[in-house]
């Protein structure tokens, strides 16, 4: 991520001021308003959102998604509908014993949120409960400015809501918890700023499920940021599935930092969604460490999926695996931008990511950009690309089994993106996400009995 | 016994081999570039109106152009005013016969290892020389011209034939395509122009010799090739430049058009001056090179080994427009020392069944960065287009790097395009196992090397290949033996 330099700044655009009447507005009533530390906190990010501005599609990293018109037009600060149990149920994952916070357009619904009887050393709090009531040590604890980043910034500006999740040293989270994010779209175009902070201390484990739900149809743009500290031999498990309705647009920044022998796997799934946007920063700062990242993404009617991936290995004997699926129909367009930096003392580095899209339609598009950047020369690293149409012969095969040509296609569609879904580690999510595969599927009536 | 890091430490003491420069006298435009001086070129290649009009506009358009930054090499600022623009050997008239050539440039070529006389009669290699800026020689004419085949320097063409000149000249690379490509089209001194008519199939292998001789000189050659009908022509470049302190900038571009089954085949053996284990001197080459494939089942192939210049910046591509057309791109890079290279292609698919196959081969050692940028665009007309791409890096020791971008943008259903990379070094176990088998470690390096370029290697023509595999072993000596 490059400073907009003086000579690069005509690739931003400058944030229309729609902006800064949403910030004055909302300056009043947004968590941690009587303290100063938090205040400042805010102001200096804000302003550095403004001086930045929004990438165009001429910013490197924004290179196949046109941001800048999605988001630079007039957004409130999206307000809280009435949500009930029976609404919401269906998405809940993780088991009965389960945790989970639920939020509602960006503001806890701690009504239909259950964290309690917590074992020995692990805290889920609310962060902008935090915010609110420990301002100070919450302005030093979320950090200050790191790079410039229009959207972390804008976050930090609006944040108003997330959670703040900590394991300390050997803490065990024996039953996942879930993090239930749900959009109600609403007449006026709105936005939603939450953030996650998840540190785990040596030798703790972690599943955690980020769930993010449209329940309704609506121009409404979730910016969310994700910060990620895992301890020595830390383990944690992240299943993550976006079901976003119509209209609804999701702007995501994950930062994950992971010291020796810590351990990261995780399971990205983005079935709807006007616009969504999954942008991650992976740091194996450690020795030894294991990342896997997986993903799918199967867009369709005008979809814009933009998966966007860092991984600088910067310690030696680091392992990271990259596993991205991509299905795009009808005018879909899909980008996929997976990047392994391999630092000078990072030796005996294995990374690999692999990356296979499937076009169904003569309108979808695919973009990959399969990236290497490597400094040490004791590596193995290696990346693959792949798209093309369904395999022929597999097709063949199908239909000498008697099956129609259309069943056949469904069949092999389904296959080819399940392969990524059967990684998600919890079983609800698995099968949620199942569903959804079959109701993007062509044809995918017939195939239910699969699930 | 030594490790591969340290002899290729001791090949940082090894002199380039092409590192003289040759006293003749030559004619030169005072340093600096304005309006003035791209008229004065035009004066001095007695230019017909339109292409001086046409060198103006592409100046004129320079102006208002951004030095591109977005290539992974660093290099200081260039002053574009502390360079002539134009350097000529100082020849009266053009010689009649190779005989009358200079002695002292007869010479250099000699020292090159290319005797003209030599060449024509053994080789059977027709070459087009270009010291500095200016074509010295064109051998073969007369028996190409018998087959109707033209070969000759751009700025003869642009008198003798120039309604051809006119009619290809900037269709592909246009005037104002990037920033180097509008310099070269203000200030293009020479080149190559090879129009090879319908149906006729080149009988020898057509081969330009570039030098750069003059301090403070920069080249700007053109290559214009054109293949028409049916036609079958391969083209070699070869390039070498003395050793000086001060970079020097070389800007080309090439250009080439296939019609309806037509084949061109283009092989660069660049050997440009790299600089010094410091990073001091060498040439900085930023060329455009493209190719458009017009016609049906016509075919472009680009074979390249690099392996000097301080700088290599260049794409050869391939616009697939016919349908069934077919591009190809073999690549060796090897940057050594302090050499940055940022090389790759683009393949652009626009034809049904249009196929293409990148094969990029690229060895980085010393604290040289090394940078494959590719892009494979599928077009919505591109119906059952296939593309392959593979490439793979090699580092020698650890404080070189190797970089991969490729672009991927598929816009057809039916199309497919599959790309591979994978880096490494040189694995301990291969080595051993050919030192157990009594192999010096220096030849063990030189055969999984070489192993590793075959396929890249085996598409050069004879004549290259030995050359560039005694390049290779150069470039790299002590760690490839």
């Amino acid at each position: 991520m490059n400073a907009p330099a003086r000579a690069t700044r005509s690739r931003y655009v400058a944030p229309i001021p729609a902006f800064a009447d949403a910030f004055t507005a909302a300056r009043s009533s947004l968590p941690g308003k009587e303290a100063p530390a938090i205040q400042d906190w805010r102001q200096l990010h804000f302003d550095r959102f403004l001086e930045t501005g929004l990438p165009t599609p001429r910013v490197e990293q924004w290179k196949y998604t046109n941001i800048a018109r999605a988001a630079n037009v007039p957004m409130a600060l999206a307000t809280r509908p009435n949500v009930g149990l029976g609404d919401v149920q269906r998405y809940f994952t993780g088991g009965p014993l389960a945790r989970r916070l639920i939020f509602v357009n960006g503001h806890l619904a701690s009504e239909l949120s259950h964290v309690r009887g917590l074992p020995q050393g692990v805290r889920v709090e609310s962060l902008g409960k935090l915010l609110q009531d420990e301002p100070e040590w919450s302005a030093r604890a979320l950090g200050g400015p790191a790079e410039p980043h229009s959207f972390a910034d804008l976050n930090a500006a609006f944040l108003q809501s997330g959670a703040w999740i900590e394991l300390g040293d050997g803490a065990v989270l024996e039953h996942p918890l879930q993090l239930l994010f749900l959009t109600v779209g609403q007449p006026a175009a709105v936005m939603a700023h939450p953030r996650i902070v998840v540190r785990l201390g040596k030798e703790a484990r972690l599943h955690l499920i980020e769930t993010h739900i449209g329940l309704a149809p609506g121009h409404c743009l979730t910016n969310l940021v994700g910060h990620y500290e895992l301890g020595e031999k830390a383990r944690l498990t992240h299943d993550r599935l976006q079901l976003g309705s119509a209209g609804t647009s999701f702007v995501g920044l994950n930062r994950q930092r992971l010291a020796e022998r810590a351990e990261l796997k995780q399971t990205l799934a983005t079935l709807g969604g006007a616009l969504v946007r999954n942008e991650t920063d992976l740091h194996l700062v450690g020795s030894f460490v294991e990342a896997q990242l997986n993903g799918v993404y199967m867009p369709i009617g005008e979809e814009h999926v933009d998966n966007v991936i860092r991984i600088h290995h910067e310690a030696p004997d680091g392992h990271s695996d990259q596993f991205y699926k991509g299905v795009m129909d009808d005018r879909a367009h899909a980008a996929f931008a997976g990047k392994i930096i391999v630092h000078q003392d990072a030796q005996r580095t294995n990374a690999f990511q692999r990356n296979d899209n499937l076009l169904l339609s003569d309108d979808a598009e695919i973009s990959s950009k399969p990236e290497l950047e490597i400094y040490a020369d004791d590596v193995k690293c290696s990346h693959g690309a792949t798209c093309g149409e369904l395999d022929r012969t597999a097709l063949f095969y199908l239909r000498s089994r008697g099956l129609d040509r259309a069943q056949a296609e469904s069949i092999l569609t389904f296959a080819f993106a399940a392969e990524v879904i059967e990684r998600f580690v919890d079983p609800a999510v698995r099968k949620l996400a199942r569903e959804c595969l079959v109701a993007r599927t062509p044809g995918g009536a017939g195939l239910s009995d699969l699930l | 016994m030594a490790t591969a890091l340290e002899t290729v430490q001791d090949y940082a003491a090894k002199a380039y081999k092409y590192g003289f420069s040759t006293a003749i006298e030559s004619d030169m435009a005072p340093k600096g570039l304005n309006e003035d001086i791209v008229r004065l070129i035009s004066a001095k290649k007695n230019d017909p109106e339109w292409l001086a009009e046409w060198r103006l506009e592409a100046f004129r358009r320079w102006l208002t152009m951004e030095e591109p930054t977005w290539q992974k090499v660093h290099y200081p600022p260039i002053d574009y005013q502390d360079v002539h623009y134009y350097a000529a050997p100082k020849i009266k008239e053009r010689p009649k016969s190779l005989d009358e050539i200079d002695p002292e440039i007869r010479s250099t070529y000699d020292k090159l290892g290319i005797p003209i006389k030599e060449q024509e009669i053994l080789a059977g290699v027709a070459v087009d020389y270009v010291w500095d800026s200016v074509s010295v020689a064109t051998t073969f004419r007369a028996k190409l011209h018998e087959l109707g085949i033209i070969f000759c320097s751009i700025s003869e063409a642009v008198h003798d034939h120039p309604e051809l000149v006119r009619k290809y000249l900037g269709s592909v690379v246009p005037a104002g395509d990037n920033f180097f490509a509008a310099l070269n089209a203000a200030v293009f001194t020479d080149g190559s122009f090879v129009y090879v008519p319908k149906g006729v199939r080149c009988p020898m292998e057509l081969s330009t010799y570039f030098r750069i001789n003059e301090m403070n000189t920069g080249q700007f050659e053109r290559t214009l090739i054109i293949a028409d009908e049916g036609s079958y022509v391969s083209y070699l470049e070869g390039c070498t430049a003395p050793q000086r302190d001060e970079n020097q900038l070389h800007a080309a571009v090439v250009e080439l058009i296939a019609h309806d089954d037509a084949e061109i085949k283009y092989s660069t053996v660049q050997n440009w001056y790299p600089g010094n284990a410091e990073g001091k001197g060498g040439i900085y080459n930023f060329v455009t090179k493209r190719g458009a494939c017009r016609g049906k089942r016509s075919k472009i192939s680009w074979t390249q080994v690099e392996t000097g210049s301080a700088i290599t910046w260049k794409y050869p591509s391939c616009i697939l427009q016919g349908d069934d057309s077919v591009g190809e791109f073999y690549s060796v890079a090897v940057t050594n020392n302090a050499q940055q290279a940022d090389t790759g292609t683009k393949m652009i698919h626009i034809g049904k069944r249009t196929r293409s196959r990148i094969v990029s081969k690229g060895i980085s050692a010393g604290r040289a960065d090394q940078t494959y940028r590719g892009l494979v665009r599928m077009q919505k007309g591109a119906e059952g287009a296939r593309n392959h791409t593979q490439c793979d890096s090699m580092l020698i020791g650890d404080k070189c790097g190797a970089h991969t971008v490729p672009y991927i943008e598929i816009k057809n259903r039916t199309a497919q395009a599959e790309h591979e990379a994978t880096t490494s070094k040189i694995s301990d176990d291969q080595l051993f196992y050919c030192r157990s088998r009594g192999i010096a470690e220096e030849d063990a390096v030189a055969l999984i090397v070489n192993g590793f370029c075959r396929e890249v290697m085996n598409e050069l023509p004879m004549e290259f290949a030995v050359e560039a595999r005694k390049l290779l072993g150069i470039s790299l000596e002590g760690s490839v033996g």
